[in-house]
């Protein structure tokens, strides 16, 4: 089956199109600010969320409790710090992954008609389907300890980021280019 | 091949809309622990932290008692005092996890050990709305009184909470285990001085 050509396609597809693209960049507006709210946008704070904090094992314990009182101050109760534990990452991954692979597989169909030469168009769409995969990979493997993998989750959310834009770029050029120029492309 | 991908890219939105809609279960504050402190230990009482690092024996207590061991070494109340130094409340904050989210119930206590007061401050997003129906339904009043020892099952028994649905029931049955944690714990841990 042969590539289709975004430039030359129905105004319907081009209109489909964008609008899917606009409409993802604006859901991606409210995932920025849910992770910049929930998780934090630093390795720190993305690990502090992440990596399960150690069981209490009652081996290292000393026999007896130790009591200590002291005066509180209110601002000492903070807001506590959004943690995601096993059970809930399971509950976030079996959704995420499958619409991350959904959006990945909606922008591929739109790149195969945008007329990237094939090396570019399978970086993207590799891209596009890796940083979704990866991102839950770098919370499992943070959720086993592994803080180190807080890098991986943040490179893979900028990494989607990144797909977007350039898929978005490759689009608005496709759609807003006059059958003229077009024609002198191609 | 143009109607196959119109078809396809008209149907664009959708996941667009799921990504937003179908987000993980954060942990929502549904009363700020300040909150519960000012609303619920006397005005102008001085307050204290009161912080139990945990030893084996009361680990030990505890998982024979209430069937679980602390995720946390630490158990902390929250006390009111007045001038004189007598305590008038005791604050405990007692966490239940689900494969939900956590549920956390501020529980304060009298100086006789009964509950004055339990409050839900701690939900996620999905068991928010299930959580505020079983509040709604006048469950939190029902442990007012309280102490250790009591059936926290006989507030899960008025026709109120029973007619609540599936979830909203099962969340009443998570607030009421929390209670009953709460007041273990404070009966384990707490002491006078």
């Amino acid at each position: 089956m042969g590539l289709y050509d975004l430039r030359r396609a129905d105004s319907s597809v081009k209109l489909g199109a964008i609008l899917f693209l606009l409409v993802l960049g604006y859901a991606y507006v409210f995932a920025f600010l849910m992770v910049k709210t929930w998780a934090g946008l630093t390795p720190e704070a993305v690990q502090a969320t992440y990596v399960p904090a150690p069981r209490l094992e009652a081996e290292g314990l000393p026999d007896a409790s130790v009591t200590t009182t002291e005066p509180l101050d209110l601002r000492d109760i903070g807001q506590e710090r959004h943690t995601v534990d096993r059970s809930l990452l399971i509950q976030d991954s079996h959704i995420h992954i499958m619409i991350f692979s959904i959006v990945a597989a909606l922008q591929t169909l739109i790149i195969l008609g945008l007329g990237w030469p094939a090396w570019w168009r399978h970086t993207v769409i590799v891209t596009a389907f890796a940083c979704g995969a990866l991102d839950f990979a770098g919370q499992w493997l943070m959720q086993f300890g592994l803080g180190g993998f807080a890098f991986l989750t943040i490179v893979s959310g900028w990494g989607m980021v990144a797909v977007y834009l350039v898929v978005l770029f490759g689009t608005a050029r496709a759609v807003l280019a006059r059958p003229s120029a077009v024609e002198t492309l191609s | 091949m143009s109607n196959r991908l119109h078809r396809s890219l008209a149907l664009a939105a959708l996941p667009a809309m799921l990504l937003t809609a179908a987000h993980p279960t954060p942990v929502v504050e549904l009363v700020k622990k300040v909150e519960v402190l000012r609303q619920t230990l006397p005005e102008g009482d001085k307050l204290f932290v009161r912080t139990i690092q945990l030893g084996k024996d009361d680990v030990t207590r505890i998982e024979q008692e209430a069937h679980y061991t602390p995720d946390d070494p630490d158990v902390r109340f929250y006390l009111g005092k007045d001038g004189g130094g007598a305590v008038n409340g005791v604050v405990l904050f007692a966490q239940t996890n689900t494969k939900h989210g956590p549920v956390e119930v501020g529980l304060t206590f009298r100086p006789d050990g009964a509950l004055s007061s339990a409050i839900v401050t701690k939900a996620t997003v999905e068991t928010k709305p299930w959580v505020l129906k079983a509040v709604r339904a006048g469950l939190m009043r029902e442990f007012e009184g309280m102490q250790y020892g009591g059936d926290v099952g006989v507030p899960l028994m008025r026709h109120e909470v029973t007619d609540l649905g599936h979830m909203p029931h099962y969340m009443a049955e998570v607030i009421a285990a929390t209670v009953e944690r709460g007041l273990i714990l404070h009966h384990l841990l707490y002491r006078e001085s």
